[in-house]
């Protein structure tokens, strides 16, 4: 790749695929002839696939393609392939791309623990690694979801898990880094291992630290407690073979015991890695990696690589979960968006319209397409016995089959029929809805008929490959659901797709980092930001905390960030100000701002939600009692003052865990350990003679932050691991602070007068319920914002047009903020983009005539999209906002009044499939 | 009435169970061919009555499937489908109607295994109650 | 029953004369024994018809939807609980309402009570705290009022209004170790054809006349099921079948809504008991969902809302 940042030229090389993915139609014919075949990566060497391949059932494109390491050039699969889709002779394409930003998501590898030779992973068939365990607990896995262990496919009784294989290790590899995801994924393999099991199986994870620091995760460790799966605080030694496919395992238990116990199955709960090709992809785009091989970021600018126009997020950047992947997903895109933002939409076509026929008061005129699909359909059903049949069904003025109605000539035939024939209805018999309605639906709209006059009768995966050996059946069957489909589509109407303008501002509520990154973000991009504040000036948490793991001044960061929002052309703060109204939906919110006297109404297309947090206040452990027992903030303050006494600190004790992990607010706060850690280093350099001690439940330093944990260690810091039932002692002894504290190892009570106790006290959202009921957007019980999706969409809410980021989501770390901050701000910018939107046609309705005004619907829609009709003849009765309506039917099928309609799925059309099965 | 066979209709979600049937079809597993499928957006769209009106019809059998508690497409459909159905399925079964006709699942896309598994064995169910004589409107009465 | 028709007067007085309502509803004589009617007062003089005995069964929330003035109604425990519902379910507005509540021993089924006279006519009829006694010519008759109880006040657990401003009446004490479901256990533990036949049995003479949905508080659709066009899939014949639907879906309708005040059976010209159906729904309601119609006004009726480790054990 050549240039810079905003005109870079990028050499791309594509692979052959040897099969057109164009004109396959995905039938599989190809993979069920091949001859050969090899191990399937994807099922991790489980089981095999042919050398004609699709990767997997869920694959997009769902097409196949030939894997040339393993092919014998037979020329079976060609001959059998009558969409003529297979190309021997496919070669690699060259492209000359002229871009201006990269973003690498290209992730990094599982590590392989072929090497750590006393786990025996190469050598023994019942030791595998969690990714191949995935793959067994998987529906479409080797094993169709049953849970057996590979030796002798038995379901294992006995299952142990082995935590930090490949992480926080430079013995047996180079990873000195946490993986971050290992302890969860631990913990939902066993629980769902356990509910995959006839035999009750046991389950037992062996872990130095249970890292549940995500949202939620706390509380799914909990559980998993209560059913029965055991959690053992030890790094095994050694995994040998006994018995008939039996492992024994030896371990130390937390007193230093040596213990043996033998299990069924052993799994390797692996790392992340960045792989050869990964370090080979940096170097060739002169990309700088770190010492642990990831792309190098810093805490303020986390998808920004070294390299200005190339940026980078999920798994290559670090290791991390799938929430953050997706977050820094959309923060890369933010980004990169920034850059390229006065080149917007150039490059864009716009697709032209084609006009639409009127039908209204046209007589139902169906046409029937039928497919034959090749083989695959025509081999099994009686295709001219349907389409003979088809003829005789009322309203049908057209029928034909077809080798591929999806071919591209078919359908240019198709839109020529349908105009030819004056039919206003389609019936397309043929493979699934799911794949291909959008490609008819383009045809219908090529052949200027509304594309919801449309239906799919699924006679190939749903009938002729499930009842390949009954014809017969299977041609009655084909028959039926031709049948059904021509009686619904007859009833359904052409359907409009609103569309609405967008107010291309946005409304930004919270003015800590994460509401002054989304908003900064925004603006640079172009459009107007009201940025609102509760408090009398921006800044919020960060300024009063000292400095990242890193060492980078956070109060500096802040003020500067502050800044150039203060005076940023696009952005308009309100200090001292609270939302106090809001109306209206997505694209057209109207709020009213309340800054001091008159109350300001605003009107702004997205809203992004960033209130932040606080650090809880504690009256455990002695807290207030002694001027020397303080909260976190309390000793960065004092850091950023550069306090003179900090010197004369000879001990100190940080106690983690004040008000997380607890039976009343049993989350973890997730940047307490790397916090305590990184201040208790903040201690020894200013006084390198003091002895610093961390009282801990288990050390939740993830990801690379567990390098300075090591570095602690090497610098003397003493960790010492408490239980909660049997938590230290911090009192006010004749005026000194007494720390007492059980030492799991030594086996007694410590007793200590340091010179400084520092809690880490938990994280708390700030009050949400206002927002809550304005935006109409959940709360956990917790206080938490629920975003729509935990994994998914981490940063969007259900209700559309309204995002999320920063401590209001789950507490987490400056960069993990700015990451969702940008995020929230990359999709909000996916609306204000647009002069409009549209809505699908496929949305409830209301008839108030019917309406009984009990609000069910109003109550029940996941997406707030009914409500109560305000004034008028209709007063008190439901509508529905079809801007907000998913088209779910929820409330049409709960509605005792018959009121509602679901236009495209409505009763009288499922009624009349029901009449004529 | 030995080479009786029933007929069933299916309302499945488009976002799982109709998915899952789609792969079984892809995986070419096989089950009797006794189904008629309705896709419907969510289990939450299915109204009691289109299962009043599939055994008004003469229908031997219904089966309703949707995603797992958890995964619904619109958040919590089959939450609020769930309390529906547990109430219609007893209600029914209360007033005389054989248990063995009515059945419920949760199946992802990815279950096709679970959806093939899941149909034998309501075929199976809904044979062994025989074919339906209760609820049926007179075919020549329908208004 | 004489002390609570004074308190309802009285208040009703107040209340109209005060302007706080623009109409008392309660109940008047009937023009036969046994059958008081619900009699809506706005003046100071028809307040001197207002009445309460054991004759006061329909369910005058029944009377309250989409009133736009400003009501106060006379509420039996069950009323009270279909005015929390309709409050909920949006037919009024807890602002428009002042509630009399009226702690309740039972209301006489006055079939029972023709049974028991054998053709022979009232003319007139004592109600004391346990007794009625009956005169007319060649009858005298005293009857212990506890054994001429409507059916579903006789197992009722809710006799107390839940929601009032006022009582006419001290709180009565709750019946205690009812067994409400002892009929529905009956039907449960029949086989599956006994089921079907006990059901066809028990709606065979209904001539879809509607009563029992007109007179029930809960049904208040402006077009009911068996009425709708698009398509219209319920004949509207005595068809077994689609009789069997209206009362099936009837009472599908009233889950988690219906608080059994019994005002479907009173209303049936031919003795359906129709309870049967919406008990099983209650039965279901509250051994499911641990739910109970219209107690609490914060709460939406059961299928408006769900817990997510709601019972699952009938799905695959």
């Amino acid at each position: 790749m050549e240039g810079e940042a905003g005109n870079f030229t990028a050499k791309l090389k594509s692979e052959p695929r040897f099969i057109d993915p164009l004109r396959c139609t995905g039938c599989g014919d190809c993979a069920k002839v091949c001859p050969v075949t090899c191990v399937s990566e994807h099922n991790c060497g489980l089981d095999r696939r042919a050398a004609t391949y699709i990767r997997y059932a869920q694959a997009v494109p769902l097409v196949f393609a030939i894997d040339p390491e393993i092919c014998i050039g037979c020329g079976l699969c060609e001959k059998v392939c009558l969409a003529e889709a297979v190309k021997y002779d496919d070669q690699p394409r060259y492209n000359d791309l002229k871009i201006g930003s990269v973003i690498l998501a290209t992730g990094n590898e599982v590590f392989n623990p072929s090497d750590f030779d006393t786990y025996n992973y190469a050598l023994l068939p019942n030791v595998i690694t969690s990714m191949e365990f995935e793959r067994i607990l998987s529906a479409s896995g080797p094993y169709r979801g049953h849970l057996m262990r590979p030796y002798d496919r038995e379901e294992p009784k006995k299952v142990a898990w082995l935590q930090c294989v490949g992480s926080r290790d430079t013995h047996h590899c180079d990873n000195p880094y946490c993986s971050g995801v290992c302890c969860m994924y631990a913990i939902k393999e066993a629980v769902i291992a356990k509910e995959h099991s006839h035999s009750g199986m046991e389950a037992a994870i062996f872990f130095m630290d249970m890292r549940t620091h995500g949202k939620d995760f706390e509380a799914y460790y909990d559980k998993a407690k209560e059913e029965g799966v055991r959690f053992v605080r030890s790094r095994v030694h050694s995994v040998e073979p006994v018995g008939d496919g039996d492992l024994e395992i030896t371990y130390a238990d937390e007193t230093g015991e040596i213990k043996q116990e033998i299990f069924n199955l052993v799994i390797l709960s692996v790392g992340f890695q960045v792989g050869q090709e990964g370090m080979e992809l940096a170097g060739k785009l002169g990309v700088d990696l770190n010492e642990n091989r990831f792309v190098k970021t810093e805490s303020f600018a986390p998808v920004a690589t070294s390299r200005e126009g190339i940026y980078v997020c999920g798994a290559f950047q670090g290791p991390k979960d799938i929430p953050q992947s997706v977050m820094e997903a959309s923060a890369a895109a933010s980004a990169s968006s920034l850059l390229l933002n006065d080149v917007r939409w150039t490059e864009a076509k716009v697709k032209e319209k084609p006009t639409e026929r009127n039908i209204l008061g046209e007589r139902p005129k169906v046409g029937v397409f039928v497919c034959q699909c090749g083989i695959n359909i025509g081999g099994i059903v009686n295709i001219p016995e349907v389409r003979e049949y088809a003829k005789t069904l009322p309203y049908v003025v057209y029928v034909e089959d077809n080798l591929y109605t999806c071919s591209q000539d078919t359908q240019v035939k198709m839109a020529q029929v349908i105009k030819e024939q004056g039919i206003n209805r389609v019936v397309v018999a043929a493979c699934t809805p799911r794949t291909h309605e959008p490609l008819f639906q383009e045809t219908m709209s090529n052949a200027e008929l509304n594309k919801y006059l449309f239906e799919m009768a699924n006679i190939r995966n749903q009938d002729s490959w499930v009842h390949s050996g009954d014809p017969t059946q299977a041609t009655e069957k084909a028959k039926d659901l031709v049948r059904m489909a021509i009686s619904k589509v007859t009833l359904l109407e052409p359907l409009k797709e609103s569309e609405l303008g967008v107010t291309r501002k946005a409304m930004v509520v919270g003015g800590g980092v994460a509401g002054m990154v989304a908003a900064k973000d925004i603006a640079d991009q172009g459009y107007p930001v009201y940025l609102v504040e509760k408090s009398s000036q921006l800044g919020g948490q960060a300024k009063k905390l000292f400095q990242t793991w890193r060492g980078e001044s956070i109060p500096a960061y802040a003020e500067g960030l502050a800044k150039e929002i203060e005076n940023h052309p696009n952005i308009k703060v309100y200090l001292n100000s609270e939302l106090k109204h809001v109306d209206g939906f997505v694209g057209n919110f109207k709020s009213t701002i309340q800054n001091g006297g008159e109350p300001e109404p605003v009107e702004h297309g997205i809203t992004i939600i960033a209130t932040g947090g606080k650090e809880f206040q504690s009256e455990e452990y002695s807290y207030k009692k002694h001027p020397r027992i303080v909260t976190h903030q309390e000793l960065d303050q004092r850091f950023n003052e550069n306090d003179p006494s900090l010197r004369s600190i000879n001990s100190a004790v940080f106690v983690q865990c004040v008000g997380s992990r607890e039976p009343d607010r049993p989350y973890c706060s997730r940047v307490c350990c790397t916090h305590s850690v990184e201040s208790a280093l903040e201690l020894k350099k200013i006084n390198p003679e003091s002895d610093v001690y961390v009282l801990y439940r288990d050390m939740r330093t993830y990801g690379e932050r567990e390098l300075i944990y090591q570095e602690a260690r090497r610098e003397g810091v003493i960790f010492i691991r408490y239980s909660l039932e049997n938590k230290p002692q911090v009192e006010v002894v004749d005026g000194k602070v007494q720390v007492t504290v059980f030492d799991p190892i030594l086996q007694r009570s410590i007793r200590m007068q340091p010179d400084l106790v520092t809690l880490a006290t938990a994280i708390l959202p700030n009050e949400t319920d206002a927002l809550s009921q304005f935006f109409k957007v959940p709360v956990n019980a917790e206080g938490f914002f629920i975003e729509a999706h935990a994994k998914l969409r981490p940063v969007d809410f259900s209700t559309d047009g309204v995002f999320l980021c920063g401590l209001a989501h789950y507490p987490k770390a400056i960069d993990e903020s700015i990451a969702q901050a940008r995020a929230a701000a990359a999709r909000a910018a996916t609306l204000l983009a647009r002069d409009s939107i549209f809505f699908s046609g496929m949305v409830a309705f209301t008839r108030p005539i019917d309406c009984s005004s009990c609000g069910v619907c109003v109550s029940i829609c996941p997406f707030n999209a009914p409500r109560f009709i305000e004034t008028g003849r209709d007063a008190g009765k439901a509508e529905i906002n079809p801007a907000l309506c998913k088209g779910c039917g929820l409330c049409v099928a709960s509605c005792r009044s018959g009121a509602i309609g679901l236009r495209g799925f409505d009763d009288s059309q499922i009624f009349a499939m029901i009449d004529s099965v | 009435m030995s080479n009786w066979e029933p007929k069933i209709i299916a309302f499945l979600c488009n976002w799982c169970s109709y998915g899952a049937a789609d792969l079984a079809g892809v995986s070419r597993m096989q089950y009797p061919p006794n189904f008629r499928v309705i896709r419907v957006p969510c289990t939450g769209r299915i109204n009691p009555k289109f299962i009043l009106s599939a055994l008004r019809h003469g229908a031997d059998g219904v089966w309703v499937s949707g995603c797992h508690p958890g995964d619904c497409h619109y958040i919590e459909g089959n939450l609020y489908a769930r309390r529906k159905f547990a109430l219609l399925k007893n209600l029914l079964e209360h007033t005389g109607i054989e248990p063995k006709r009515l059945h419920f699942s949760w199946i992802s896309s990815a279950e096709a295994t679970k959806f093939a598994d899941v149909a034998r064995e309501v075929i199976r169910t809904v044979k062994e109650a025989g074919p339906a004589q209760h609820f049926i409107k007179k075919q020549a009465e329908v208004a | 029953m004489q002390a609570y028709t004074e308190r309802i007067r009285e208040a009703a007085k107040r209340l109209l004369s005060d302007g706080k309502v623009d109409v008392v509803i309660g109940f008047r004589k009937g023009t036969i024994p046994f059958m008081n009617e619900p009699y809506l007062a706005k003046t100071a003089e028809q307040v001197d018809q207002l009445v309460w005995d054991g004759n006061c069964g329909v369910n005058l929330a029944n009377y309250l939807p989409k009133r736009t003035d400003r009501v106060a109604v006379v509420a039996k425990g069950c009323d009270s609980r279909n005015i929390v519902e309709h409050i909920v379910e949006n037919q009024i507005k807890r602002e428009q309402l002042h509630i009399l509540g009226a702690p309740c021993k039972g209301m006489i089924d006055k079939r029972r009570i023709k049974a028991e006279l054998k053709g022979k006519e009232p003319t007139s009829v004592e109600e004391t705290e346990g007794e009625i006694e009956i005169k007319g010519r060649d009858l005298k008759l005293t009857l212990n009022r506890s054994d001429f109880l409507q059916e579903n006040c006789a197992i009722c657990i809710h006799r107390n209004p839940v929601l009032y401003d006022d009582l006419v009446g001290d709180l009565v004490e709750e019946q205690k170790d009812v067994d409400r479901y002892a009929d529905v256990r009956q039907v449960e533990a029949m086989s599956t054809e006994e089921k079907w036949r006990h059901f066809d049995d028990l709606i065979a003479g209904c001539i879809r006349c509607y009563a029992c949905r007109n007179a029930c508080p809960a049904c208040y659709c402006p077009t009911c099921f068996v009425d709708e066009s698009r398509p219209q899939w319920v004949g509207k014949t005595i068809d077994p079948t689609d009789t069997r639907t209206f009362h099936f879906l009837r009472a599908y309708h009233l889950a988690g809504r219906c608080t059994d005040c019994g005002a479907c059976e009173r209303s049936c010209p031919v003795d359906i008991k129709m309870r049967q159906f919406t008990k099983k729904l209650e039965k279901d309601v509250k051994e499911l969902f641990d739910y109970e119609a219209g107690i609490n006004p914060e709460m939406r009726p059961a299928l408006d809302f769900y817990r997510p480790d709601d019972p699952q054990a009938f799905i695959k």
